[in-house]
């Protein structure tokens, strides 16, 4: 039986109820100067022009990796596994997220690849829900 | 900028850092420091007319309570935490003080404890991303020095190269906490942090304790060697430059290493080429070299050319962390930066022993810490 999925933060992507669509992240842009901001912002105000004119936007579902690294040690409050991978990902709109990588092949991993959104588990606690999170998959490894 | 007068360092005292261990407290190593700082001025506390009191890690009333060790006069006492460039935040408030003439002779003081191994906490972040794993130091330091690394060619064996020459220099300093050389060896085969950062990349945290004394000239208990002070200057993140998600692709500001930097020129009058020694930020010895890079001391990428050259060892044209740095000193959130400043002092009066660099007269200083924010400061003789 498949464990519940339940996402670690509600509106970080687009859930469709029809599954042929996919997940996309979901995120802020003004319409003053631009910039595009990931997570989506709270409040309506462009901390690069400070004007009040955020509209919502979803994001590429592929970039390339702008840079990475492998980290060996578990932080405090961190539920995933450990060693994890953990990027910038550069979309094509412009703009710079941060995310987990899937898969396990880390060595592999280089500046510059293209990587594909997926929603992934981050962990499962014991009692049943798959706590579930986005991250970028590297496209040809 | 209606700065009226000068801005001397009457005296500094700072204790050995050392490992987190139970028994010793914030306020231990803040007093030692404060008395030390007071007998190197030849003053008394009841000389002192204002206190600013640099930690991260304490509590409330930190400065106070410290102070307090020694003796309760009544004066204004404020905790300054501004992360890892507290001290020099604090340093900058005394200087400020006394050069707009509120106060002839202001404290200022830095220390902190340690409470908890492996990767550096912080609220800042909200509760998913610290789920996620994100912000976690020294991973986006990590981040950053893959980057540079594709950037300007620099290798792990510079970045070795640049804990070896910190860690030889540290052997010469009673205070640090390591003592003991390093090889390029040694750093390779130390323990992964995070891709690429090992663990002697990487600086120790560590407790202790750091004073100074700030006063006019004329309350100098001594004329000799008088150091004054250049540039004390301090900036915040700017948007889309070296913040926390990788910079802005499309909009292109410096950062506020950048503008602290050319805050301090302009303030002092000088350029990096007149700098004697520098105190730069080895967090990790990769930013060592990006920091000195943004400040202008070398363009962009050049950095790992001069080391190679030699010209930050001791010896060299530019020597930079004589002292050993962050890599040996370790880093107590609080003490940090004065402990840097103090360098650059003891340096300029050649109180410097078997670490001195001959002919320094004008040293700068530079902590830069979450935030972000960045700052420097500047010593002359």
């Amino acid at each position: 039986m498949t464990a519940k999925q339940v996402p670690l933060k509600e509106g970080l992507w687009t859930s469709a109820s029809d599954k042929s669509q996919a997940p996309q992240l979901v995120a802020s842009q003004c319409e003053a100067c631009g910039e595009i901001f990931f997570p989506k912002k709270e409040k309506n105000i462009c901390v690069n022009c400070q004007n009040e004119s955020l509209k919502t936007i979803t994001l590429s579902r592929t970039g390339k990796i702008y840079s990475y690294t492998v980290v060996m040690q578990r932080p405090a409050e961190y539920l995933g596994p450990v060693p994890y991978a953990l990027a910038w990902v550069e979309l094509p709109e412009g703009v710079r997220i941060e995310s987990l990588l899937a898969g396990g092949d880390f060595e592999k991993l280089r500046i510059g690849m293209d990587v594909e959104l997926c929603i992934e588990r981050l962990h499962e606690p014991d009692g049943g829900a798959e706590i579930c999170t986005y991250k970028f998959k590297p496209v040809h490894i | 900028m209606g700065m009226t007068r000068d801005v001397a360092v009457a005296g500094v005292g700072l204790t050995r850092f050392v490992k987190p261990q139970a028994g010793m407290n914030y306020w231990d190593f803040g007093s030692q420091a404060v008395l030390e700082a007071l007998r190197c001025a030849d003053m008394r506390l009841g000389d002192v007319q204002e206190a600013f009191c640099a930690s991260v890690y304490t509590d409330t009333g930190a400065g106070h309570r410290t102070l307090a060790e020694i003796g309760l006069k009544g004066i204004p006492i404020i905790n300054v935490e501004n992360a890892c460039s507290s001290g020099a935040s604090a340093f900058r408030l005394a200087y400020q003080a006394i050069a707009t003439e509120l106060y002839d002779v202001v404290l200022v003081c830095g220390f902190d404890w340690i409470p908890q191994k492996g990767f550096l906490p912080s609220t800042f972040w909200p509760e998913w991303e610290r789920r996620m794993g994100f912000n976690v130091q020294p991973a986006n330091y990590a981040m950053r020095t893959l980057r540079y690394m594709e950037e300007t060619g620099a290798t792990v064996e510079d970045f070795a190269r640049v804990t070896v020459k910190n860690r030889q220099n540290g052997a010469l300093n009673p205070n640090a906490l390591f003592q003991k050389p390093v090889t390029i060896q040694d750093v390779l085969a130390s323990r992964m942090i995070a891709v690429p950062l090992r663990l002697l990349n990487c600086c120790p945290l560590a407790q202790g304790g750091a004073a100074v004394i700030l006063s006019s000239t004329d309350k100098l208990k001594s004329k000799s060697k008088p150091v004054t002070v250049a540039a004390s200057v301090l900036a915040s993140g700017v948007y889309g430059a070296y913040t926390y998600t990788g910079d802005s692709v499309r909009i292109s500001n410096p950062s506020h290493v950048v503008v602290s930097a050319n805050q301090a020129w302009e303030a002092s009058g000088w350029g990096p080429e007149d700098m004697d020694i520098v105190q730069a930020y080895d967090t990790t010895s990769p930013s060592e070299l990006w920091t000195l890079e943004a400040m202008g001391f070398c363009k962009k990428g050049e950095a790992v050319k001069l080391l190679r050259e030699g010209v930050f060892d001791p010896g060299g044209r530019l020597p930079v962390n004589t002292d050993g740095g962050l890599l040996s000193r370790g880093h107590p959130m609080g003490a940090t930066a004065l402990a840097q400043i103090i360098e650059i002092f003891t340096q300029l009066r050649e109180e410097a022993g078997n670490r001195q660099v001959p002919k320094c007269k004008i040293g700068l200083a530079h902590s830069m810490g979450a935030g972000p924010n960045s700052s420097i400061t500047i010593l002359k003789r």
